[in-house]
């Protein structure tokens, strides 16, 4: 159907529309009008992805010189392969409608073996790839540089967006890394002995390219061509490389001072923590190494690969590493920390010495991005509380809007289960989380809802450590046994292949009738990105609230900076943190307007108005009064009721004209005003 | 069951929730009940069974009742299992009034396994007695859905061509231990031509959901006993033919039924032949019906001829199951207030409250929404129609 959104034609591929994607369409085009950033969140299996696409090609179409190209960042392939597979369908809707063969071209980076290094790539209307390709600086350098100012950025599924940026930016150095390093290093060294043998005039020719300085980058970014590189601050491209590592083989002999200075500094007993600036002056003293060669080194690596013509990069991930590590290091004395730790915290006694140098700002990263392009667009199924991610990301958005979930049957059901049926309060809260009567009470609740849910449920822990002790406790108490007289149980472990192996067996259960339980961890592999889809997931349970493991130095560093940065309370931040990975364990079950599944909250936390008040718009306007502090009995009564009433017949005309739209009923004045409603504003 | 199942007592109840249905949506219509849903279906199925399309008339149909440890939940009064019995008693009973020439099997199925209840016959004094007796069955471990399916066609597959093999199961657990792939028995089940239609007791499982599609059949889950009762008199409407079963002309005899008064001396008393394999009841009668090709006796219709082998009805039987294949025409949905004069409902004499009203195509004639369900599934015509074809 052809859409009017305020004066824009939008060709939009299908003969339905649901009436949120009407209305996010509206606020994007609001968001690019503006030329401005903007944060919208609309629940999954509503169609964000194709309201995007149908929005931001008509509006390339429309004004050429406005927006020339749409950047679209997703997580992971799956989902970058998705958002080709609707685009396809989007060109072939224009191919139909206009008559006339398209001339858009469209590129996806996914892996390696799609690559493709034509040069009019350059210039295609629309790039999909994963986020590192424009966050990670090792690799944004190499992608996506080149690209015009005049871009709209889009990153879906960014609910982790901070997490991301901050993991790039961050540099863990162990034990192994030091020695692989030390390879590298013996490993440039004679190559450099050979090259001086054979072709002494390249080295000197490099040599002479590093006195006249880095102006070429300089002019270029000057000239607005290139994206900036975090790591390259832009003082950097205006002096030379400093004297002291201009030849090869001193840069090589500065590595390894550097190198051994390390290694000198993870031969700790206890735990050190440290500013980037006292780390500087101790390196000073201790090793006479300034802060200016330091901050060339990434550059000057890799100025000497080229040089000497190394094929394959990845042998020298180490060093690389390291020399990031060290520009990073001596070029941002705030937002970061330097955390030596000589072993785990959970197993004492094995020397294990680690030197995080941690990023707690995770705005450093994705500040080229904000500042370059003239809209970026973050989008997701759970973003809640939406103003939080302005200010941890540190920029100025012109839309924030949160979209609900127009529905002919209420699909999803919500319920805080916070008592045992013997009124034992339920909470993964750290004083009970040994009391065996929480223990038994959640054995209770699952063994119930095992026999009343058909087919698939997956349960969701707070840790693999609490996972482990209450599976042990129901195995005790012969709990596990009754369950598994209704459902068959799998677990999710640390290790992939067995996940996987787990993940499968689950799916098969639940497709033969058998029924399966899949036990799982919030912050694991199966909380972000598995689907669970119809009757891989009629329920979702959720044992605790899913708090970060707070006595991690890291993460206290990290609440530190941002209560005094960004005024961000440390409660609030944690709360938020564990109350968005919450709504992605339970978002899991809900993937369009045909699925159905309940959400049941096991903590009694939950009822409290500061938790729930940061679940998604679209979850938490059907938790009513009602559903509040339920006991494990009423949560089965209420749930049978719910499961009676989604198995009678459903079909696509009882959606119609309520939350499926054809163009006429969204063209009435009725449905217009309607539609008004269901973006919410902060 | 005689009257309407009483709604339970309150405190029988679940945890009820009568303010929520109370609760207008501050988004009006955004939200639309599942009653109003529920409706719309019922309406549906009036107007669908409508329609001229060849009915399979002769029913060959196993119910598969579960009896495994989730029918001990005492949601459905007193239990899931007495409750299903009972109702299963009055199913049987309209089975074979509505389709006098087809016949049932009952197969329970509890422990994994699945065992007969009573052999497909078209007597249903035998199974409704069998029913009563099922009622102290121990409801214990999982239902077996490939056992029964499997045991189902064991028998169905021998049945002839032209007839109509149905499978209906009543499933109360929402997990099926199952010794093989039932996909593969599915296919099977779909190259058999067996429908195979599911009413659950709890929740949609997925296997049945693709075993009912699979095979042509429908699944419904139940909402309370009430509900239970409708969705199960559902299946006493013989479905329509597979288009691909076989055509073949029936031979049927239409035995007379003579009394014979003890006082007349030519009278020989002869054992009923039906009584032969059943134990119990004096078979040793004076009258009976008699077999037009080989003189055996019977006390009651319709049945197999047990020496010659052909199906002895009644008259009357084929003309109740006549109704099947004229139904009466859907009424026509106008909105109340295009309603002209009086309103009031031509059978009911109650005024029109609902939104919608509906008319007789050929007398033009008012009902309202009970009234329209009654006749198409009760009366079968017109109750105005016919008054005027009698009046003048």
């Amino acid at each position: 159907m052809k859409l009017n959104i305020e004066g824009l034609l939008v060709y939009f591929p299908y003969d339905y529309i649901y009436p949120e994607q009407y209305s996010y369409m509206l606020e994007l085009k609001r968001t690019l009008d503006a030329k401005g950033h903007g944060v919208l969140e609309m629940p999954s299996g509503t169609g964000k992805t194709i309201s995007l696409l149908s929005l931001i090609v008509a509006y390339q179409r429309a004004f050429p010189l406005e927006v020339t190209k749409l950047i679209y960042c997703s997580r992971t392939v799956p989902e970058i392969e998705k958002v080709v597979e609707e685009l396809r369908k989007l060109m072939e809707f224009y191919t139909k409608e206009t008559g006339e063969s398209n001339n858009f071209l469209a590129l996806a980076l996914s892996s390696r073996k799609n690559l493709c290094i034509h040069p009019e790539i350059l210039h295609a209307n629309i790039v999909v790839y994963s986020y590192h390709y424009l966050l990670d600086p090792k690799i944004a350098d190499l992608v996506s540089k080149e690209l015009a100012k005049k871009s709209v950025v889009v990153f879906d599924e960014a609910h982790n967006i901070d997490n991301v940026c901050i993991d790039s930016m961050s540099v863990n150095i162990t034990r192994r890394t030091l020695d692989r390093c030390q390879n590298n290093v013996d490993t440039l060294q004679n190559t450099i002995h050979k090259i001086k043998e054979t072709d002494a005039a390249k080295l000197r020719e490099e040599y002479r390219r590093l006195v006249e300085g880095l102006k070429e980058a300089n002019v270029a970014r000057e000239t607005d061509i290139y994206l900036a590189n975090p790591v390259l601050p832009d003082e950097i491209l205006q002096e030379a490389v400093p004297g002291s590592i201009r030849t090869a083989e001193h840069f090589v002999g500065f590595m390894r001072r550097f190198l051994e200075y390390l290694k000198s500094r993870l031969r700790v007993q206890h735990v050190v923590q440290e500013s980037a600036p006292q780390f500087l002056k101790d390196i000073f003293d201790k090793v006479c190494i300034d802060r200016k060669p330091l901050r060339f080194c990434a550059e000057r690596l890799q100025s000497l690969l080229r040089t000497l013509e190394i094929a394959d990069i990845a042998d020298f991930s180490a060093v690389t590493l390291i020399s990031n590590f060290a520009t990073l290091v001596s070029t941002y004395s705030q937002g970061f920390t330097i955390i030596i730790e000589p072993f785990e915290d959970r197993t004492p006694t094995i020397a294990n010495p680690v030197l995080h140098f941690s990023c707690m700002d995770p705005s450093i990263a994705i500040k080229p991005v904000f500042q370059r392009f003239q809209s970026v667009v973050i989008t997701s199924g759970t973003l809640s509380p939406l103003d939080i991610y302005p200010r941890i990301l540190d920029f100025r958005p012109v839309t924030m809007a949160s979209f609900t979930m127009t529905l002919a049957r209420t699909c999803l059901c919500p319920l805080i289960v916070g008592r045992g049926n013997d009124q034992v309060a339920l909470s993964s809260k750290f004083e009970t989380r040994e009391d065996f009567a929480v223990i038994r009470n959640y054995g209770n609740l699952l063994l119930e809802m095992s026999a009343i849910v058909p087919d698939g449920i997956v349960a969701f822990f707070t840790s693999y450590v609490y996972m482990e002790n209450i599976v042990a406790s129901w195995y005790e108490q012969g709990i596990l046994e009754n369950i598994q007289r209704n459902k068959l149980i799998f677990i999710e472990t640390q290790d992939a292949a067995e996940t996987s192996m787990a993940l499968e067996k689950y799916q098969e259960a639940c497709e033969n009738g058998r029924g399966a339980i899949l036990l799982s961890v919030a912050r694991g592999k199966v909380s972000e990105g598995i689907d669970f889809v119809h009757h891989y997931g009629r329920a979702v349970l959720m044992f605790g609230v899913p708090y970060v493991y707070t006595q991690s130095r890291i993460l206290k560093a990290r609440l530190e900076y941002l209560r005094d940065q960004f005024q961000i309370r440390e409660n609030d931040f944690l709360t938020f943190d564990a109350m968005r990975h919450a709504a992605q364990c339970v978002g899991r079950a809900i993937r369009g307007k045909t699925d159905y599944g309940l959400m049941i909250f096991a903590d009694k936390r939950y009822a409290r108005a500061d938790k729930r008040g940061k679940l998604p718009r679209w979850i938490q306007e059907h938790i009513n009064d009602g559903s509040l502090n339920l006991t494990v009995d009423e949560a089965v009564q209420l749930s049978k009721h719910f499961l009676r009433q989604m198995a009678q017949p459903f079909r696509q005309e009882d959606q119609l004209g309520l939350s499926l739209l054809t163009l006429e009923q969204l063209e009435s004045e009725e449905m217009l005003q309607k539609i008004t409603q269901i973006a919410h504003q902060t | 069951m005689d009257e309407e199942p009483e709604r339970a007592k309150r405190w029988e109840g679940g945890y009820e929730r009568t303010w929520e249905v109370l609760k207008e949506d501050e988004s009006g219509s955004l939200k639309a009940t599942v009653e109003e849903i529920l409706y719309q279906s019922k309406r549906k199925r009036v107007i669908e069974s409508h329609g001229q399309v060849r009915l399979g008339m002769m029913r060959h149909l196993y119910v598969v009742i579960d009896c495994s440890r989730s029918m001990e939940d005492q949601d459905l009064k007193p239990n899931r299992l007495t409750s299903t019995l009972k109702l299963m008693e009055a199913f049987v009973d309209e089975y074979f009034d509505q389709n006098p020439i087809s016949q049932v099997g009952i197969i329970t199925t509890k422990n994994k396994r699945a065992e007969k209840l009573t052999d497909l016959a078209g007597n249903p004094k035998k199974h409704i007695t069998a029913l009563m007796k099922a009622v102290d069955t121990v409801c214990v471990g999982e239902p077996s859905l490939y056992n029964s399916l499997n045991l189902a066609i064991q028998t169905l597959k021998h049945m002839p061509g032209h007839t109509s093999r149905e499978i209906l199961i009543i499933l109360s657990s929402l997990t099926t231990c199952d010794p093989a792939n039932i996909y593969e028995l599915i296919k099977t089940l779909k190259s058999l031509k067996v429908r195979v239609s599911v009413i659950g007791l709890s929740a949609e499982v997925r296997v049945c959901t693709v075993l009912t599609r699979e095979t042509g059949g429908s699944y419904h889950v139940i909402l309370d006993e009430s509900h239970f009762k409708e969705l199960l008199m559902l299946h006493i409407k013989p479905p329509p033919a597979s288009s691909s079963s076989e055509c073949s002309l029936i031979r049927m005899g239409f035995p007379q039924h003579t009394i014979a008064s003890v006082t007349d001396q030519d009278a020989k008393p002869s054992f009923s032949m039906s009584h032969l394999d059943s134990s119990s009841g004096p078979g040793l009668s004076l009258g009976g019906y008699f077999c037009p090709q080989c003189h055996a006796t019977y006390t009651e219709l319709p049945v197999e001829c047990k020496v010659c082998g052909l199906t002895l009805v009644s008259a009357p039987h084929l003309a109740r199951s006549f109704h099947h294949l004229f139904p009466l025409q859907a009424f026509i949905e106008s909105p109340v207030e295009n309603l002209q004069g009086d309103r009031f409902c031509q059978a009911c004499q109650a005024e029109l409250k609902d939104k919608s009203v509906f008319s007789c195509p050929s007398c033009h004639s008012v009902f309202c929404v009970e009234c329209d369900l009654f006749i198409h599934e009760s009366l079968h015509c017109c109750p105005c129609c016919i008054y005027r074809q009698t009046a003048p």
